[in-house]
């Protein structure tokens, strides 16, 4: 009987001690807030003391707080943003940086989107597309930024150092959401050696880089060594500047999209006759993205086009001289571009002491030699002009003068698809684009369908 | 009446209770929740359709009225037609090959079984370099057994869904074939014998001993590849993005984009409960019908 007992206890031991254990809290949060809880406690008594003693007193609150971002290019962003941590960390020793790498742009969006919809706190600072502005606020997950800059030294030259191709994507309804951190612009990347054994200058307009993808294109045994590689399989972002180029961006603000505008679809025929017609670059949709750079790093191509993102690790990987510039336009001596990437959210769910913590670190990370280096090791354009003037970005840009080019493309920049409803619009719009470019449609049935369909979708979201 | 009382033990529903806790909370639940939202249109990024707003059937009506939901079926059963045949017999083939007493067979075994060991992300993540058209590794051996067709197993709209289904058989036949190897080695022996001594060649012993005595093993794997065909996309998402043209969007994909690209709370909602009605009705009929072949 007393096995039977000893036994029984065991297994009730056994069955709670699970339940305890599956049900333990999160490990940052609950000790971040128990302790923030009686400081926060003690000082509304000393509302008496002085402002200097009062503000330390409250800034020395230790605030732990989560920042979700992406690896969408290929440099170590990882490690790189775990060193910024530490020297924020050493400056402002009371506040806990916990970086959560959680996959690409859209992983970021989804993993806050479910802690959010789930009740939960999200993080209080996220790095998300420029573009999901509008989804984010319209969703109501988002706090504008106007108060920190208010109250920063400086916030007006601050907000004016920014490149205004990229705050442009931040600003709704009057007020500043999100700031600028990875950004980049599309650019095409080309082997300036190829170009020189053939005689060839760098493209200038679509008939010359026509030509030259069609001159650079050579067999290789029974393989083809197309000259440009055009990845497709996610088009929007690298066919914009096609457009742009063309005379017509896609879009013309957050509610109205031209897909069947005359340009538009010229740009679209343009991509379908460089391998229809020149043979310069593989049929068909290309789903290509991660394998561009290796290739054009190895010699099977000759041109592709890609972030800009990707320089710092091209140029580790080339040896040969490396060129960069923005497309060529349809006209002689016109080119386009497209600026991308993501910003910093601040998100409003997480409690006050978190969000503000996150703004500074939001301000440390902006800050010109945070930014100078970031873009020296990632290849993502300095997205503030104070930046360049920094010793190490002007080494680095007498060293590698291709880091000035990518910023340099921007100039020819049109704005990035940011739309209402964007994950529909999008999706019809690569549902379409890519018909046209695999041949089930012409690329004028395809885009006028697209059109409709888009303007339909929008329908609930504009007025 | 005392001695019912006596017979009740609490011990079996003590030690049930975490797996019941769990199965309540985890799937119960939002499984009641969804059906819940169903009737619901709530979208989360327009401010105007933020809180829900009963409309009946309308999730449902808008859903089987959409061609595109209609394609995004088409790509499913497409996708089930593909992955569940082919799988199992992979697996039951493979089984039979390595289910003999020979020095090394272990490795093959390893071999066959790999795949599954290996994150979906990361193995589509090398299938997508192994598609690339020209010299990608498995365009190359096509070639070498004189392949002389399209390339782009990723970009073109008639092969984006045979890509996947490819990494998919690739994924799960090892997994299989443990199973059907497990159940290969506890096939008693003198029924062979007997069958030698009635003079049966080997085809006529693999399908009129070896495959009905496998049946309960085959019914088994049927139901878990079934629902494994619904269950797993991630190599959709690294592979073709549900594309081109959205030609590999199956279910579970288009309930991601209805839930986190398109923010519709109430069109995913109504798409998990066909899900849940699909595998349901699938399992519960599997079930029925094996009880009374047995019976």
């Amino acid at each position: 009987m007393k096995k039977k007992m000893l036994y029984k206890i065991f297994a009730v031991v056994l069955v709670l001690g699970l339940l305890l254990g599956a049900c333990a809290p999160a490990p940052a949060e609950e000790p971040a807030q128990e302790e923030a809880a009686p400081v926060e406690e003690q000082a509304p008594a000393e509302e008496a003391a002085p402002a200097e003693e009062e503000e330390e007193e409250a800034v020395m609150e230790p605030v732990t707080f989560q920042v979700f971002y992406p690896v969408a290019v290929d440099a170590p962003i990882a490690a790189i943003l775990n060193g910024y941590i530490e020297d924020f960390q050493a400056e402002y020793p009371h506040i806990t940086v916990e970086p959560v790498f959680s996959g690409g742009y859209g992983d970021v969006q989804t993993a806050i989107q479910t802690t959010i919809d789930g009740g939960g706190e999200p993080p209080a600072l996220g790095v998300m597309l420029a573009t999901a502005l509008y989804d984010l606020i319209n969703a109501d997950y988002i706090a504008p930024l106007d108060g920190y800059i208010a109250a920063m030294d400086g916030g007006d030259a601050y907000e004016a150092d920014f490149l205004p191709a990229f705050l442009a994507n931040s600003y709704y309804d009057d007020q500043l959401w999100s700031i600028p951190f990875q950004r980049s612009a599309v650019v095409m990347y080309y082997n300036a050696d190829m170009f020189a054994d053939a005689g060839l200058e760098p493209p200038t307009s679509w008939q010359s880089w026509a030509e030259a993808a069609q001159a650079l294109t050579v067999q290789d045994g029974d393989t083809t060594n197309y000259g440009l590689h055009f990845s497709s399989d996610w088009p929007y972002w690298l066919f914009q500047p096609l457009a742009i180029g063309a005379g017509k961006n896609i879009l013309e603000d957050d509610c109205t999209v031209v897909f069947d505008d005359p340009a538009v679809i010229e740009a679209v025929q343009f991509y379908i006759d460089l391998s229809e017609v020149y043979g310069a670059m593989p049929a068909g949709v290309q789903a290509s993205w991660p394998t561009d750079p290796p290739d054009l790093a190895s010699g099977a191509t000759a041109m592709i086009t890609h972030s800009s993102g990707s320089l710092a690790g091209l140029i580790a990987q080339a040896d040969f001289e490396l060129g960069v510039m923005p497309y060529p336009g349809k006209e002689e001596g016109t080119y386009a571009s497209v600026p991308g990437g993501g910003n910093f959210y601040i998100m409003k769910g997480a409690a006050q002491e978190k969000q503000d913590a996150a703004w500074k670190f939001v301000e440390f990370i902006s800050r010109p030699e945070y930014v100078a280096d970031y873009s020296i090791n990632t290849g993502y354009i300095a997205n503030r002009a104070s930046a360049y003037d920094t010793e190490a970005m002007l080494t680095y840009v007498a060293e590698v003068p291709q880091a000035l080019a990518t910023r340099d493309a921007l100039q020819y920049a049109g704005a990035e698809l940011a739309v209402q409803n964007l994950g529909q619009v999008r999706g019809i719009f690569h549902d379409y684009i890519q018909r046209a470019i695999n041949g089930e449609m012409s690329a004028a049935d395809a885009m006028a369908a697209a059109q409709v369909e888009a303007a339909d979708a929008l329908a609930d979201f504009c007025p | 009446m005392q001695a019912s009382r006596k017979n009740i033990k609490p011990l079996p529903y003590i030690l049930i209770l975490p797996t019941a806790a769990f199965v309540a909370l985890f799937t119960a639940w939002p499984v009641l929740l969804s059906i819940y939202q169903s009737f619901f249109r709530q979208r989360m990024n327009i401010a105007k359709f933020r809180e829900p707003v009963f409309i009946g059937w309308g999730n449902y009506v808008d859903l089987f009225t959409d061609p595109y939901f209609i394609e995004v079926i088409k790509n499913t059963l497409t996708y089930i037609l593909g992955t569940v045949p082919i799988s199992i017999i992979l697996g039951f083939l493979f089984a039979l090959l390595v289910n003999r007493k020979v020095r090394g067979i272990g490795f093959f075994r390893l071999a066959f079984f790999h795949p599954m060991v290996l994150p979906m992300v990361s193995a589509a993540t090398i299938w997508l370099f192994m598609f690339t058209p020209d010299y990608g590794l498995f365009n190359a051996a096509l070639r070498f057994l004189g392949y002389s067709g399209p390339e782009n197993w990723t970009g073109n709209p008639s092969l984006a869904i045979l890509s996947v289904v490819i990494v998919a058989v690739w994924k799960n036949s090892g997994y299989y074939m443990v199973f059907y190897l497990a159940g290969l080695q506890n096939l008693p022996n003198d029924v062979y014998e007997a069958a030698a001594l009635d003079g049966a060649n080997g085809w006529q012993t693999l399908w009129r001993i070896t495959f009905p005595l496998l049946r309960r093993t085959t019914l088994f794997i049927t139901i878990v590849a079934f629902i494994d065909s619904f269950r797993t996309v991630d190599h959709i998402f690294v592979l073709t993005s549900g594309g081109p043209s959205r030609s590999s969007t199956v279910l579970l994909f288009e309930l991601w984009l209805e839930r986190f690209e398109y923010q519709d709370i109430g069109a995913s909602a109504a798409i998990t409960v066909i899900f849940v009605i699909v595998l349901l009705a699938f399992t519960v009929t599997n079930f029925i019908t094996s009880d009374r072949r047995e019976a």
